[in-house]
């Protein structure tokens, strides 16, 4: 995926109605790009059984009691 | 201020309750010594935002009588301890390290100061901060913390001021929180030690969040004995936070007894041996094993590859939670942000969801191997973080490009994290110094609520070596 531009950035953050300076803009956007570059290799991983939960899933005990 | 001053002032915790019970010291000559203390070296060192100093009077007077009078006594009685100022305190300001909450004064304690009241601690203050508990702080509101171990060095984010107060014994032991490495990494680069409890085992209550999944409050201490009175204080279940655990809370501190023999201990490979950990780091940690087996563990190399990505996958996680909670000021206030801060949300906030829940998926296959690792071994050994403390020209520095973001932000939390993502303990332990006298540091990660198996091998390094004895070089601090 190619880096994102400082335009592109500045255009996110307008429409999601977030105020950023130029100088804010200039480190956004590495720091944006930098997140991109490190997760987009967790794709590959094989995360098809990997719940999306913060914690160790205790099994609810559903149905009548015993 | 007199040798024997010094010696008390860095006695720690658990030897403070045991002086006080024993009558060899007051607690109104030890709130005057750390107040003492405070007045001459916080100035430049910069570890409090408000310091109690009628209140902590008062209540050692109150403490002195009860010894006095043959009352029971708490395990902390009458010892001075510090919170981060991220935990509320009725009655006195409780700034969370921002402009924005500058003047809030709580009208409730968090359940971790009602705990350390509860046990006898008398508190002296409210520690300085990285902003909002979050790292990269460019311009702290409240002064900027600095190493007691060197000046122009950071003491560590976000609990910077509880470890360097802890460091150059301003108090008798501190509670940080740990989101991601809060409470390890101000010990590790302050020569500490710092415990990141088992999530859950400690109550969140009246802490300003930064993460919620995440978030929890641990101590730091000049030894693993202070660390264990102190969590033995403030854990166990609160009926205020339905995350906590409802277990029975054990005698931390009994528990130290009974060494490592037997006990199998993963070195993870991808910390020691990775290329971003300095040598003078990898020496440390892998001599330190050698000390555990000369103790009688048995030390084998682990491998859990998604390691060096913990780093991203923790800040995509918490920075997440995060810029959810603040949307609404970093929309009306962002001027009263930090600039460090401010970017770090903004970033959030423009993370494309799908990527933050791979971030997500990553983070329970991350758990998934880190249980799996435990499974086989009672604990992990790594280090704490890959070197030691940088400058605070360093770690203020501006993102000059993408390469530099990811070494600022995501290689350092890749060592703290692991615990924070998987939920388990840890303990930071000092382990050595660079050649720079700076403390190195080494972590144990332990199974779920196993919190006192951590401690009980931390604590046997710890009396096997000297590493913990040593103090920072406080005289050439001058006003």
């Amino acid at each position: 995926m190619p880096d994102l531009t400082q335009a592109e950035v500045a255009a996110m953050a307008s429409a999601a109605g977030l105020p950023m300076t130029p100088d804010d803009l200039v480190e956004v956007t590495h720091r944006l790009n930098a997140f991109l570059e490190a997760l987009a290799p967790l794709a590959a991983l094989p995360l098809d059984a990997a719940e999306p939960v913060p914690f160790n899933v205790v099994p609810i005990p559903f149905g009548p009691a015993s | 201020m007199t040798t024997r001053d010094d010696d008390v002032a860095f006695m720690g915790a658990a030897k403070l309750a045991e002086m006080v019970r024993d009558k060899q010291v007051s607690p109104v000559e030890l709130v005057r010594l750390y107040l003492d203390r405070i007045d001459r070296l916080d100035g430049r060192l910069r570890a409090w935002i408000t310091v109690c100093r009628e209140q902590a009077l008062e209540a050692a007077r109150r403490a002195e009588a009860a010894v006095m009078r043959g009352e029971p006594l708490g395990r902390l009685h009458g010892v001075p301890v510090g919170v981060k100022d991220q935990f509320d305190t009725a009655g006195v300001r409780t700034t969370v390290g921002s402009k924005i909450l500058a003047d809030r004064v709580p009208t409730e304690d968090a359940t971790i100061v009602t705990r350390l009241a509860r046990a006898g601690a008398i508190l002296l203050g409210k520690q300085n901060l990285t902003e909002f508990a979050f790292g990269g702080t460019i311009r702290p509101p409240f002064g900027q913390p600095r190493n007691p171990w060197n000046l122009d060095h950071d003491p560590g984010m976000s609990s910077s001021g509880s470890g360097a107060a802890t460091a150059a014994a301003l108090c008798a032991g501190s509670i940080g929180e740990d989101t991601g490495g809060s409470v390890r990494i101000p010990a590790a680069w302050c020569g500490l030690v710092g415990h990141r409890p088992t999530w859950g085992l400690v109550s969140r209550k009246g802490s300003f969040p930064l993460c919620w999944s995440m978030d929890q409050a641990g101590p730091l201490g000049r030894s693993v004995e202070d660390v264990a009175v102190l969590l033995g204080a403030i854990a166990g279940y609160d009926a205020a936070d339905p995350l906590t655990s409802r277990r029975p809370v054990p005698d931390y501190r009994a528990a130290l007894a009974g060494g490592v023999r037997g006990l199998r201990i993963g070195l993870l490979r991808e910390f020691v041996s990775g290329a971003d950990t300095v040598p003078q780091m990898r020496s440390a940690v892998v001599e330190a094993a050698r000390v555990l087996e000369g103790l009688g563990a048995v030390v084998e190399e682990v491998s859990i590859p998604m390691l060096p990505q913990a780093g991203a996958i923790f800040m995509a996680c918490a920075d997440a939670e995060g810029a959810a909670l603040h949307l609404g000021w970093v929309r009306t206030r962002p001027a009263d942000y930090d600039q460090g801060t401010r970017r770090r949300l903004l970033t959030a906030s423009l993370l494309p969801a799908a990527y933050q829940q791979l971030a997500t998926r990553a983070r329970a296959a991350l758990r998934r191997e880190v249980l799996a690792a435990l499974g086989t071994y009672d604990l992990l050994l790594a280090p704490t973080g890959h070197r030691a403390a940088p400058t605070i020209a360093e770690s203020t520095s501006a993102v000059k490009n993408r390469e530099d973001a990811a070494g600022k932000f995501f290689t350092r939390r890749a060592y703290s994290s692991p615990a924070a993502l998987a939920g388990v303990p840890a303990v930071a332990v000092p382990c050595g110094f660079d050649p720079a006298g700076l403390p190195l540091s080494l972590q144990l990660l332990g199974r779920p609520f196993e919190d006192a198996t951590v401690l009980r091998a931390a604590h046997a390094y710890e009396q096997a070596t000297e590493w913990h004895r040593r103090r920072p070089p406080l005289g050439s601090i001058t006003l």
